[in-house]
């Protein structure tokens, strides 16, 4: 007996150890502990495990993450307002015309296995991301480039017709097919990433294992177990080696947002990032000077089925528009976490006005679905919102249910479908209304209002009106800035007035930061560039911090 | 778990099964001394009766009712159970998730019941090669990892109530079918059924008019101790976003969300919670009352 | 014993066979596809994928093709995550989760069977009551709201131990406890009631009367038949765990099998589920197998047949 009490005995014997040890440094003005980790280790959580790391082929947030410290491209984006700023390409100009840019590359630019990196590499990068084979998610973001999209849809095989060349190792051109005036925005994005050749075509689909890799950006793979975790070191042969302080990058693959939030708390992460945090647990956090909040370029909104009846009729549509109170849904639903919103594209273009937002008035919303022939909700169906399983989706959806029974007379049902069903019905449209969201790829309302266009993939509620395609395509031509965004602004009126997507709020990035970490700023579009990131261990020293945004 | 003998605890209760009447007067005459037994049986009809009549129940608010700006507030006399982050009161959600739980579980145990005794009768009467084959299936069923098939029948197919009540019976069956095959083996030799056969009674007839009846004993310790498993399984597929489907809510939603804001709200983890176990432990109890009075030696090594 | 063993191996096949068949229709049957996503693909791009996974060929010939494949243990790579083999992910997968498991169902062997003998020993009296209610309590608290609760005192509370993850030894007390405390009250409650039952028997009075100490006989005499209920529910208890671990996986976020039958579910993706499913069914009937040997092991009185 006596050998196995002994073991038995063993989680507490370790247990008693353990509450020996001191416990962390806290501080009431932070969020858990304050004890940072040894010399330059930041760890962090990367969310959802990345479908992979390719960044030719790849989509999400987790994803790009890890591809953005593997890679860097011909223009990378500034930490804080994200313009374009020279990446691999030290210089680049563009034609009066704004159809050709022309990027001049650094010389001896290395990937880590020490063989030279040049401007053929791009030339075969961005053809493979547009080749149809290589099943890229995001190759539409490269169809700008002239016979880019015929391309990535079979209608063209020749690549040799596409708008790339690279006429000596240091030059790289693009033709585009009409001025994009986001262009140099979009050059930031992953997708436009250089992939190593060689190694793609010796190990196909395996190459970015850490056994195979080769890559050029300010970090090294050096370790990966799928939903556990990945670890990088610097690469040696970074043209930029010198501006990396880190020494080692820990991102653990947690998706559960209490899982995340608890890590933080107990000072296993510095960095618990934006979308980790659940819901209820933002107010209690807001005033800790490690909360951060900044605006994000997301709309979350509920897409009718027009294809449907009776919410084919657009007095149907504004009657649900107009009877969603945004205003408590943001204040009491997700307690201030994000924006109430009335339009389809976010805020922060600098220049654009965009729709007036819809507001809540639940007289007019009324009148309007009697004008629809249901009087007081009579004799209108059962109506029945979709959603993909998540707490915070079946409590907005929840509170929508009780508005609209409330305020129109209507009976709602929920159903709450996995990701998959989910997304069937919604590209299938079989549902009435269905929750969706929509970040943006690059800072520009086109990267919203061409949802709506006709035929658009990514439209799923079957609306569809040949003025608004109109008026987007000759928003593509306009040159002058002001005179496109105004076209924009009337197409975006003309969509919120006919009420195919029910804007609900916009989103904010609302992420943990450890007082220590240095570098990492909330950005529009949540993403970090890590490469210049580490830890002051003497931030006590360095204090008062403004509201935590400040290094 | 194919082990070829009889328990011997099984042919001596089956003496008893044949003086139907003394069983059933000791049985009550033995659970009435089971003070725990007796206790565990009111709570059960309490909380029952109070779960069936809740929605006309006049003192309980309407569980969908949210106040947004009063969400979540720690109990107090208007709410006494205070509410949750959409200002529903947690009291009448947690009696109406009773409702739902009770539900699912009494349903549940019921498929097990039908196919479980079905199977069981029929292998246990007919014997031989029929037997052999049937136990067998139930052997290697046992060693499935049941749960995958339900959590993928759920996550494939409907989230329907309809369809949690099947795949929940579908896992408890398989106990259920060893215990009356094990009844039945040691009945099918009694006089009584041969008795009946001599008069000319069909096959079916037998098995459903003289031998499950008898098999009673073992199989309403056994359903007892059913319920709360289906409960728990219902709870645990709640935890997984599989279980009820809002704005219906059972204990096991209930408890698997308030878990999640455990320390924020914890009365909201707390109540449900503490109804759920309470629930879960008098049917045990009663569970094991009900074995020790009508069936002092039988099953016990069935459980759990 | 050769022809047991023989029997039950042939048995497993068409077992196994059920299982992938039903497995590969209800999936196929199910509304969407492994490769949708919030973003739209184009039609060209949908097509290649499809071809490239043989997903365009007939739903028949993707079976047989499978059917193949599963015998040799190949279910090409996972369709999510496409530079890992279904049989890696298993491999790595499988040591973690096996590893929790195993701690857990050792745990709760160590705690229950004392507790279990201890109630039996003094049947009916305060240590009883007290082992048998704390057994219940066990039975009846989801793990789902232990596993929090556990965090929330000795992680976010005390700082004592890391409120997930799984790296050092500090890392695996709280899923391993969590994930035990159920079945110490489960074994607890099987070895009173085996032991109960053995201890009426004749032999352990013939022992007594001998004038053998209380605790040999009791360890030595009764424990090897009062456990066998124990040892028959190791091969359940073994499925069981497997459940528990899916729900402390998630909480604790272990790269743990469990997780990725829930996953791969959700993303409809085939051969991960597949194999997942294939391969816990096999190790199942495998530990099952042995539970029975062991059983004939313990108690002569059983033949194996």
């Amino acid at each position: 007996m006596s050998p196995r009490r002994h073991f038995a005995s063993f989680p507490f014997v370790v247990l008693l150890a353990l509450s020996a040890c001191t416990p962390p440094a806290r501080d009431h003005r932070y969020f858990g502990s304050i004890t940072p980790p040894q010399g330059q280790v930041f760890r962090f959580n990367n969310g959802a495990e990345p479908e992979g790391t390719d960044p030719g082929v790849i989509s999400g947030q987790p994803d790009g993450r890890v591809a953005r410290m593997l890679f860097e491209g011909l223009v990378t984006a500034d930490p804080q307002t994200l313009e374009p700023r020279p990446g691999l390409a030290y210089r680049w100009e563009s034609s009066a015309d704004g159809l050709v840019y022309t990027y001049h590359l650094r010389p001896g630019l290395l990937w880590s296995d020490g063989t030279s990196l040049t401007s053929r590499d791009f030339l075969y990068s961005w053809t493979r991301a547009l080749d149809p084979i290589t099943v890229s998610r995001n190759a539409s973001l490269l169809y700008p480039v002239r016979n880019g999209e015929r391309f990535n849809k079979g209608e063209l095989t020749d690549a040799a017709q596409l708008g790339l060349a690279a006429p000596d190792d240091s030059t790289f051109v693009v033709t585009l097919e009409n001025p994009t005036a986001y262009w140099l925005f979009l050059n930031s994005y992953y997708t436009f990433l250089p992939v190593p050749r060689h190694t793609i075509e010796k190990w196909g689909v395996r190459w970015t294992r850490p056994e195979h890799i080769v890559n050029n950006g300010p970090f090294n793979l050096a370790y990966w177990k799928q939903y556990d975790r990945f670890e990088f070191i610097p690469n040696e042969k970074y043209w930029d080696r010198s501006a990396v302080k880190l020494e080692r990058i820990i991102a653990y693959t947690v998706d559960d947002l209490n899982t995340s939030t608890n890590l933080y708390k107990a000072g296993v992460i510095d960095w618990n990032p934006s979308g980790y945090i659940p819901g209820p647990f933002i107010p209690q956090m807001q005033p800790f000077e490690d909360f951060r909040k900044g605006s994000y370029q997301g709309v979350y909104f509920y897409s009718v089925n027009v294809t449907r009846k009776p919410y084919d009729n657009a007095h149907v549509r504004r009657a649900l528009n107009l009877a969603i109170d945004r205003l408590a849904i943001t204040r009491d639903v997700l307690k201030g976490s994000r924006e109430p919103w009335g339009r389809i594209t976010p805020s922060g273009y600098p220049g654009y006005e965009g729709a007036v937002q819809v507001a809540y008035d639940p007289a007019r919303a009324r009148e309007e679905l009697a004008k629809a022939g249901y009087p007081g909700g009579k004799g209108f169906p059962k109506l029945n919102i979709l959603f993909n399983t998540s707490e915070d989706h079946r409590r907005i959806a929840e509170t929508i249910q009780a508005m609209w029974k409330r305020d129109l007379g209507i009976q709602v049902e929920l159903s709450n479908q996995d990701w998959g069903s989910y997304l069937q019905a919604t590209t299938s449209l079989q549902y009435d209304v269905a929750r969706r969201s929509w970040i943006g790829d690059y800072l520009d309302p086109n990267s919203f209002l061409q949802l709506l266009t006709t035929g658009d993939g990514n439209n799923r509620s079957g609306w569809s009106d040949p003025e608004y395609d109109a008026l987007i395509k000759l928003a593509a031509r306009t040159l002058d800035p002001a005179e496109r965004f105004r076209v924009l602004q009337r197409a975006e009126t003309m969509a919120v007035e006919a009420a195919p997507f029910l804007p609900i709020y916009h989103y904010s990035t609302i992420e943990l930061v450890k007082p220590w970490v240095r570098g990492l700023y909330p950005t529009a579009l949540d993403t970090h560039p890590l490469k210049a990131v580490f830890l002051d261990h003497e931030w006590q020293q360095h204090q008062p911090r403004a509201g935590g945004n400040q290094p | 778990m194919s082990i070829g003998i009889a328990p011997p605890a099984t042919v001596s209760s089956a003496t008893q099964t044949s003086a139907p009447r003394s069983l059933w007067g000791d049985a009550w005459m033995r659970l009435r001394r089971n003070r725990m037994a007796v206790a565990s049986g009111a709570f059960l009809v309490l909380i029952s009766l109070f779960a069936l009549t809740a929605p006309w129940l006049p003192f309980l608010q309407d569980p969908t009712l949210q106040d947004l700006a009063r969400g979540a507030t720690p109990p107090n006399p208007t709410h006494w159970f205070g509410t949750d982050e959409l200002g529903r009161d947690t009291f009448a959600r947690v009696a109406h998730g009773g409702r739902i739980s009770m539900l699912v579980g009494l349903v549940g145990t019921f498929v097990s019941l039908v196919i479980g005794v079905t199977w069981g009768a029929v292998a246990g009467y007919v014997g031989g090669k029929v037997d052999e084959f049937m136990m067998r299936v139930v052997d290697v069923l046992y060693s499935l990892p049941y749960i995958f098939l339900v959590i993928l029948l759920l996550v494939f197919f409907s989230k329907s109530l309809l369809m949690l009540f099947v795949a929940l019976g579908l896992v408890q069956w398989l106990t259920m079918a060893r215990i009356v095959r094990g009844q039945v083996l040691s009945l099918r030799t009694q006089t009584f059924v041969e008795a009946a056969r001599a008069l000319g009674a069909g096959t079916p007839a037998i098995l459903f008019r003289h031998i499950v009846p008898n098999t009673l004993g073992p199989v309403i310790v056994f359903t007892t101790l059913t319920v709360p498993a289906v409960i728990l399984q219902e709870a645990f597929l709640s935890f997984l976003g599989l279980g009820v489907q809002p704005p219906a809510a059972s204990w096991g939603t209930l408890v698997s969300d308030g878990a999640k804001v455990l320390a924020l709200f914890p009365w909201l983890v707390i109540f449900p919670g503490l109804a759920m176990s309470l629930t879960l432990l008098a049917f045990n109890f009663l569970g094991d009352g009900l074995r020790d009075a009508l069936d002092p030696q039988g099953s016990r090594q069935l459980r759990p | 014993m050769i022809t047991f063993l023989t029997r039950r191996l042939m048995l497993m096949i068409p077992t196994l066979w059920v299982i992938a068949t039903l497995t590969f229709f209800m999936m196929r049957l199910a509304p969407g596809g492994p490769f949708m996503s919030e973003k739209d693909i184009p039609v060209a791009t949908k097509t290649q994928l499809l071809h490239q996974y043989g997903l365009d060929k007939p739903l028949v010939q993707q079976y047989g093709m499978f059917l193949v494949n599963a015998v040799r243990f190949d279910f090409g790579p996972s369709y999510k995550y496409p530079q890992q083999q279904v049989r890696e992910i298993i491999a790595e997968g499988f040591k973690v989760s096996a590893e929790l498991g195993g701690w857990a169902l050792l745990l709760s062997l160590l705690l229950g069977v004392p507790i279990g003998i201890i109630a039996a020993v003094n049947q009916n009296r305060a240590p009883d009551h007290a082992a048998m209610a704390l057994a219940l309590a066990g039975v009846s608290i989801p793990n789902f709201v232990l596993g929090p609760v556990l965090v929330l005192v000795f992680s976010l509370t005390l700082y004592w131990l890391p409120p997930a993850l799984w790296r050092g030894p500090e890392t695996r007390i709280l899923p391993v406890l969590a994930l035990a405390v159920s079945y110490v009250a489960y074994i607890a409650r099987l070895t009173r009631a085996g032991m109960l039952e053995v201890l009426r028997q004749d032999y352990i009075r013939t022992a007594r009367a001998k004038g053998l100490s209380e605790r040999v006989v009791v360890l030595k005499h009764a424990l090897k038949l009062g456990i066998l209920p124990v040892v028959s529910y190791l091969g359940p208890a073994a499925a069981r765990i497997i459940m528990g671990s899916i729900v402390i996986e998630q909480i604790f976020a272990i790269p743990g099998l469990g997780r990725y039958l829930v996953i791969g579910a959700t993303n409809k993706d085939y051969t991960l589920v597949l194999g997942v499913v294939l391969f816990y069914a096999s190790f199942l009937m495998a530990l099952n197998l042995l539970v029975d040997i062991a059983y004939t092991w313990l108690d002569p009185r059983v033949e194996l047949r």
